[in-house]
């Protein structure tokens, strides 16, 4: 080799050898072998479902029956020639169906977080739950749609978990390989009892909530929740009966929520146009400036009757009286000042704080504000075992406290409609994407303030934690230029209160 | 939409003392060369995946930058070259706010591997060029089309063919395989490629860019003509009414020429004009450029 060739040749050995592209992900979930098996779940209070016994699972054939034998052949056949797809599939599952079905809830979100593009009149395109395969395509799953997303499937998914957990002491069937030690326990197997299966149970209704939250996703949602129903058989964890009763006790329980969905608000939540005129009337009339979209051609403001919908742990009155007081008027010399402190924030931003804002965006084509949360819990469920109820009862509490974070944020959104920094002063940019609906108070704080509170109340030793990202996602949004000072802290105090109403449900609830 | 590596296609012809990475010529031994260039470059059309549109919350985007040049001839056969520009953003409507920053700096080495007379009516050239990029400051490549940069170190393997004629034509051929190495952005989780990533490291598609020049230099002009292609060998497309995103497919086809004088002796200075338009695309801004420098050699 020429002398002069070896310094160049040593440069490309030392970048190819950086430029490996293997990604490392935060969310690995090794396979669920839970701290405790909860087996008083059964009893713990019920949401929405008048009790566990509101769907009965009629009684399984014996473990000594002949159908019980030959479906435990089946298995054993089954298990002799497992490809490595399935053993893939099986490995993916292990992880947890409440913690799996979540993340994949996660990647919805973000797949259909997309705002409709603009017509060439300068018009919008609403999308239609009829037509979900169209342009725009349905939902707009933007951050009130998925905080209600979430907690429709959590909910759902905890009360047919805990109607499983009855209906599995009632009855004591045992996991296959501790009935059949030829068959294998390619899963953690425990002494919870296998009828009704909780993985089929979960598949059964995920698939029914996604699909109606979804449509447009119906393909890959109805084969991910085939592949866990084939998961639970294939690993030895579930018989084709445990398969097929909790299946029809997941989809019987998703009935009610689907019902319920259909009927709680959403429809109208978009608004109409006479409706978007009076709220600026209203302002108006009050002295005050109103919202004005800032984008080009104007768009209508997100989900303007959000404020409507029907919350899970709060009444109606509940939403009326947590709300926080009006914000600064906007003639104010307090709005003045804490106008310039955006101003002033955002012209001199630290890399931190930059890094900050981009940590917390959560916009649009992302899981949102609520999916954050659901990020961050996961970690905890998982590094905590919980049985497959119990994370769905953290997942529940969570998600109904963010659910009517967003009904009672928005419901103040839109009574005030107050306009955004840059509105009020236009030489504000935004170091992050601008939300297109009133500024007072910020979704941001409120979400992450109920979201903490919860947290804090089920995994004590992360409070700490848990606060200081509550106050990193809510302070986020003045370094991006977004909300005032008052919309972060009114908005915190609120979602703080928010939370209360489902730390005091849990309290109660007999997990504890 | 950004259009990656745009600095690393100035050209400079064989007069500036080669400070380009894809021309045919190296820097002759022991001389300094080294020089400003300005660019601005705009655009009021982009591609959203292959759909061509405008943005009113973007109105014209507009990229300046410095950049600075240094090259070094180590032997008659070995240059290296470094580049580091500055680079400011700016959205003329919406409400987004520009960004500024130094960009990435450059370091390369090319080497001549060929140098010997073709037919009777030219000498015919050949190099090979590696070229290490890396991130010269903390900037984020999360806010695109506004982001001053996509903050990956990359390295690039490059071989260009020269044919200079006698009676001053001259044709050159370069072509670039480019590596890039994980983005790490400030988020947990991104969506790209159809799926929900749960990380904050983004893989980066490898690049293919050529470029043709033909050109004319006698005595202290030189005019080239080029067209080069960028082709990202993956990434996928900005989805209807999304925001680009750092991995994405950015691929474009852009002509330029450019007017290079030297100024005569003593000043050992050269000036270069230079414009270049995007004729289609992919995942970029169809962007027009305009670029100035000013050249300055040293001998030791």
């Amino acid at each position: 080799m020429r002398p002069t060739l070896r310094p160049f040749l040593l440069a490309v050995a030392v970048m190819t050898a950086g430029c490996d592209h293997t990604i490392t992900f935060s969310e690995a979930l090794p396979p669920l072998d839970a701290a405790s098996l909860d087996s008083t779940a059964g009893s713990w209070q019920m949401i929405v479902l008048s009790g566990p016994t509101q769907f009965t699972v009629a009684a399984p054939a014996a473990e000594t029956s002949a159908a019980y034998s030959a479906e435990l052949a089946a298995i054993k056949t089954a298990q002799t020639h497992l490809t490595a797809t399935q053993r893939r599939v099986i490995e993916y599952w292990a992880g947890g169906g409440v913690l799996r079905w979540n993340q994949i809830l996660r990647g919805l979100v973000a797949r259909f977080n997309l705002p409709p593009a603009p017509r060439a009149d300068g018009t919008y395109p609403v999308p239609d739950p009829e037509n979900p395969f169209a342009d725009p395509q349905f939902p707009f799953a933007n951050p009130p749609y998925a905080a209600r997303a979430y907690s429709y499937v959590s909910v759902a998914q905890y009360e047919a978990l805990k109607a499983a957990w009855y209906w599995k002491y009632q009855y004591h069937r045992r996991s296959p390989s501790k009935v059949d030690t030829g068959v294998l326990a390619l899963m953690p197997v425990s002494d919870l009892p296998a009828y009704p299966s909780e993985d089929a149970v979960l598949s059964g209704v995920t698939v029914e909530m996604l699909k109606a939250l979804f449509p447009a996703a119906v393909e890959e949602i109805t084969q991910r929740a085939a592949e866990q129903r084939n998961a639970a058989l294939w690993s030895g964890k579930a018989t084709a009966s445990d398969i097929a009763a909790g299946l029809a006790l997941g989809k019987s329980v998703a009935a009610v929520f689907v019902a319920r969905a259909g009927a709680d608000g959403m429809k109208n939540a978009v608004g109409t146009k006479a409706q978007w005129q009076a709220l600026a009337d209203t302002a108006v009339a009050h002295g005050e400036i109103p919202w004005i979209s800032q984008e080009s051609p104007p768009r209508p403001p997100m989900l303007a009757n959000f404020g409507q919908v029907q919350t899970w742990l709060m009444t109606p009155t509940d939403v009326v009286t947590e709300r926080p007081p009006a914000p600064p008027s906007t003639g104010s010399p307090q709005m003045q000042q804490e106008l310039a402190e955006v101003h002033r924030t955002v012209e001199h931003l630290s890399q931190p704080q930059l890094a900050i804002a981009y940590k917390w965006n959560d916009g649009a084509a992302t899981y949102t504000p609520p999916g954050h949360w659901n990020d961050i819990a996961t970690e905890y469920i998982r590094d905590a075992r919980m049985s497959e109820v119990r994370s769905a009862r953290t997942l529940a509490l969570l998600n109904m406290a963010m659910l009517d974070a967003a009904v009672g944020c928005w419901g103040v959104k839109f009574l005030y409609f107050n306009p955004r920094p840059g509105q009020l002063d236009p030489t504000i940019k935004t170091v992050i994407g601008l939300p297109n609906f009133p500024s007072y108070p910020s979704g941001h704080s409120t979400f992450s303030s109920a979201a903490a509170t919860v947290l804090s109340y089920v995994f004590p030793s992360g409070a700490p934690a848990f606060d200081a990202m509550r106050d990193e996602a809510s302070i986020s949004r003045l370094y991006g230029g977004i909300h005032y000072r008052s919309d972060i802290e009114r908005g915190k105090e609120h979602g703080g209160r928010i939370g209360g109403y489902a730390v005091r449900f849990g309290q109660g609830d007999g997990a504890n | 939409m950004r259009t990656a590596n745009v600095l690393w296609l100035l050209l400079v012809p064989a007069t500036m003392q080669a400070q380009t990475i894809d021309d045919g010529a190296t820097i002759p031994r022991r001389t300094l060369g080294t020089g400003l260039v300005y660019a601005h470059e705009s655009w009021s059309q982009y591609w959203e995946g292959t759909l061509k549109r405008d943005n009113q919350n973007i109105g014209t985007l507009t990229t300046q930058s410095v950049m600075w040049t240094g090259g070094y001839g180590v032997t008659d056969r070995l240059s290296v070259m470094t580049m580091l520009p500055y680079v400011r953003t700016n959205a003329s409507q919406g409400p987004l706010h520009g960004m500024d920053g130094v960009q990435d700096i450059t370091l390369a080495a090319k080497y001549q591997l060929l140098s010997t007379p073709f037919t009777d009516r030219g000498t015919l050239r050949a190099f090979v060029v590696g070229a290490v990029g890396i991130p010269a400051s903390n900037y984020t490549p999360d806010f695109l089309p506004l982001s001053i940069g996509l903050a990956s170190r990359q390295f690039s393997g490059r071989f260009t063919l020269n044919f200079q004629a006698h009676q001053g034509w001259f044709l050159n051929g370069s072509v670039a395989h480019t590596w890039r190495a994980n983005v790490t952005l400030d988020r947990p989780a991104y969506y790209t490629n159809g799926q929900l990533y749960l990380s904050n490291e983004v893989a980066m598609p490898d690049v293919f860019d050529y470029t043709v020049t033909v050109g004319y230099q006698r005595g202290r002009l030189s005019i080239p003509i080029s067209l080069s292609q960028q082709r990202t060998l993956g990434g996928s497309d900005i989805r209807r009414q999304d925001m680009p995103f750092v991995s994405n497919r950015m691929d474009f086809v852009r002509v330029g020429g450019q007017l290079m004088y030297t100024l005569p002796a003593p000043t050992k200075l050269g000036i270069h004009l230079g414009m270049s338009r995007i004729v289609s695309g992919r995942n970029v801004g169809q962007s027009t450029t305009l670029t100035g420098g000013v050249f300055h050699t040293f001998q030791f």
